[in-house]
């Protein structure tokens, strides 16, 4: 049965895979861009989805650290004049290391304490931003940098298929040791510690791999956009970013992928939206929140329930009732 | 710098660090009544403010009828949302972290609900409190500074003799300890959690109406003073009444001598930085309030 899963669910990554690899034939030039950024932010997603879905650390701050990603890059060749490829390898290595300084106020904090923390890094990453004017150029921007490739066809090839082993690689670790560590410390931190779970290493881990991720995006967002300023890094973006994952099912990487490129795609489709999107966004999270938990015991809702089954707090249905 | 120049900014930095302490005293109390962190404050005191730009802005209903009008509405959003949303998710023992979603998501709700009513230009109504400077020896002071201290000072006196003698007062108290025991002494806990959102929602209101005579209105207003009541929860000690005062005016009078003396640019870094000291070297904040059970 399990084998079975597995399959299907690599299956699952390859269509979506070829999906998107054949959209930018149908697409407007506007389109196309839609497409590529809702990519950009499923890597977003998928690195959000260890920290936030697998170990259970929220954290609203993650725009800060794509934001590092991007400036970095930019930064990198725009002042220093280095090869994209190696500002990008650069990029993401120092996104890493930041974003690893986060996991030790982890070690001592939990819940709301946590998250004020991660708002206060996302506060101080967009101030600088706007106030090192002779490095990130401010609230003007910065531009001026080369891409990785020239043609934006191949970016948007290598980041489709970068997102795939991307993906591979967030599910694989869903059911191995380190995943388990990290979900079992979701639970309960105490009794992880007790069964032998290095606590701080899965956490270090779990904050390195999430800022790795979003390094990666913030590279590709800089090659897309080829512009860059504060205003893209507001914490506006982390709170989507945290609904991306929560809609998507906060277990499963297919589920982010899907919601990561159907939530950034939605406005084009929704345009009368255009000022509203948040407010229609949160107001249906808070619908799904309340109608989700407050009467899953119910069997009407179950259908829609199992769909976008979200395993925290969940210990009953356990490991087998997500999509992971 | 003189000593005047000090106790003027002093002034200044505690008239702001009321504005901050007032949301930070709204999440304390709910922290304390149901163990959630309400990270909504701040929209709600923008909201707040909103609604008496309409009401006493638009409307022209005088500032005191205008300011208990904007007070009860805010009271009785607060007392329906908790009945409505967050108290069933509470008695379902729904995982904190999904609750803790569910207030952010109402903070951005509220955010562009107050975006799309009333736009995103910056708006203002006329300074109630007039807007002549005063002089005072050597000291230059706006009205509105005594006004918010005064006007604050005279609400918490009312609202700490509430919750400590009255009847209600003590069973809201008594939930906040124990609600399995207030239960069973014949206490509707739902309708004191739902009480205490009240609470919190119309001292958040207060603090946006206090608040625009010092800053125009944006919706995202609520945002930024959101991120200092929440430092300045967590550096008084989270759940302690003087805690949550004592935290925001520190961060007021902070900032406001930080950005005077070094750069204001950086004043908030500057809070972040001695933020992360307290949450490293003392966790509980000031008032060290018994928070390692909750977390």
């Amino acid at each position: 049965m399990k084998k079975v899963k597995t399959l299907l669910h690599k299956y699952i990554l390859l269509v979506i895979g070829f999906i998107l690899l054949i959209l930018p034939l149908f697409t407007s030039q506007y389109e196309f861009y839609v497409v590529e950024r809702g990519v950009q932010n499923a890597i977003q997603v998928l690195g959000l989805l260890i920290l936030i879905g697998y170990s259970g650390m929220m954290s609203l701050g993650s725009a800060a650290l794509l934001a590092t990603g991007s400036y970095t890059y930019g930064i990198l060749l725009v002042k220093l004049g280095i090869s994209p490829w190696l500002g990008a390898l650069l990029a993401i290595i120092i996104t890493t290391l930041i974003g690893t300084l986060l996991a030790f106020p982890s070690f001592r904090l939990a819940g709301p304490f946590l998250v004020v923390t991660t708002v206060g890094f996302g506060e101080i990453v967009r101030i600088l931003l706007l106030n090192l004017e002779s490095l990130t150029g401010g609230a003007y921007g910065l531009e001026g940098y080369e891409n990785l490739f020239a043609d934006s066809r191949l970016v948007y090839a290598f980041m489709v298929v970068t997102l795939l082993l991307v993906a591979v690689g967030t599910q694989r670790i869903s059911n191995s040791k380190l995943g388990l560590a990290l979900k079992s410390i979701r639970q309960d931190e105490v009794a992880a510690e007790i069964m032998g779970v290095d606590v701080r290493r899965a956490k270090m881990v779990s904050f390195a791999l999430s800022a790795m991720l979003a390094g990666l995006s913030g590279v590709f967002l800089a090659n897309l956009t080829g512009y860059m300023s504060p205003d893209s890094f507001t914490s506006a973006e982390s709170t989507t970013y945290l609904l991306m994952v929560v809609m998507g099912g906060m277990n499963s990487v297919v589920g982010a992928i899907i919601s990561s490129i159907v939530i950034t795609a939605l406005p084009e489709f929704l345009r009368f939206l255009s000022s509203s999107r948040l407010l229609v966004y949160s107001l249906v999270l808070l619908i799904y929140l309340r109608v989700h938990w407050v009467k899953s015991s119910r069997p009407s809702c179950a259908g829609v329930a199992k769909k976008l089954k979200i395993n925290i707090g969940n210990n009953k249905s356990g490991r087998g009732g997500g999509n992971g | 710098m003189t000593v005047a120049i000090l106790f003027q900014l002093i002034l200044n930095g505690l008239a702001m660090g009321i504005i901050y302490a007032l949301p930070a005293l709204g999440i304390s109390l709910i922290w304390n009544a149901s163990g959630l962190f309400n990270f909504a404050q701040g929209d709600l005191l923008t909201l707040g403010g909103y609604i008496m730009l309409t009401v006493f802005g638009k409307l022209n209903i005088p500032f005191i009828p205008a300011f208990m009008i904007t007070v009860a509405a805010m009271g009785l959003l607060g007392y329906a949302l908790s009945q409505i949303y967050f108290y069933p998710m509470l008695e379902n023992k729904v995982n904190p972290q999904i609750i803790l979603i569910g207030t952010v998501a109402f903070s951005v709700f509220i955010r562009n609900l107050v975006l799309v009513i009333w736009g995103t230009t910056p708006q203002t109504y006329t300074n109630p409190f007039g807007s002549q400077v005063m002089q005072i020896g050597e000291l230059y002071l706006m009205p509105h500074v005594i006004w918010i201290v005064a006007i604050v000072t005279v609400l918490l006196s009312l609202l700490q003799y509430f919750l400590r003698s009255t009847m209600v007062g003590i069973a809201m108290r008594a939930v906040a300890q124990r609600q399995t025991a207030s239960w069973l002494m014949g206490i509707r806990n739902d309708r004191m959690i739902a009480l205490t959102f009240l609470l919190s929602t119309s001292i958040a209101a207060v603090s946006g109406v206090l608040i625009s005579p010092i800053l125009p209105l944006t919706p995202s207003m609520g945002g930024m003073i959101a991120v200092k009541a929440m430092a300045a929860v967590l550096i008084g000690g989270l759940g302690s009444f003087s805690g949550a005062l004592i935290g925001g005016v520190a961060v007021g009078i902070a900032e406001t001598i930080f950005a005077a003396i070094v750069d204001p640019a950086y004043r908030d870094i500057f809070i972040f930085g001695i933020l992360v000291l307290f949450l490293l070297f003392r966790p509980g904040g000031i008032f060290k309030a018994q928070v390692s059970e909750k977390v």
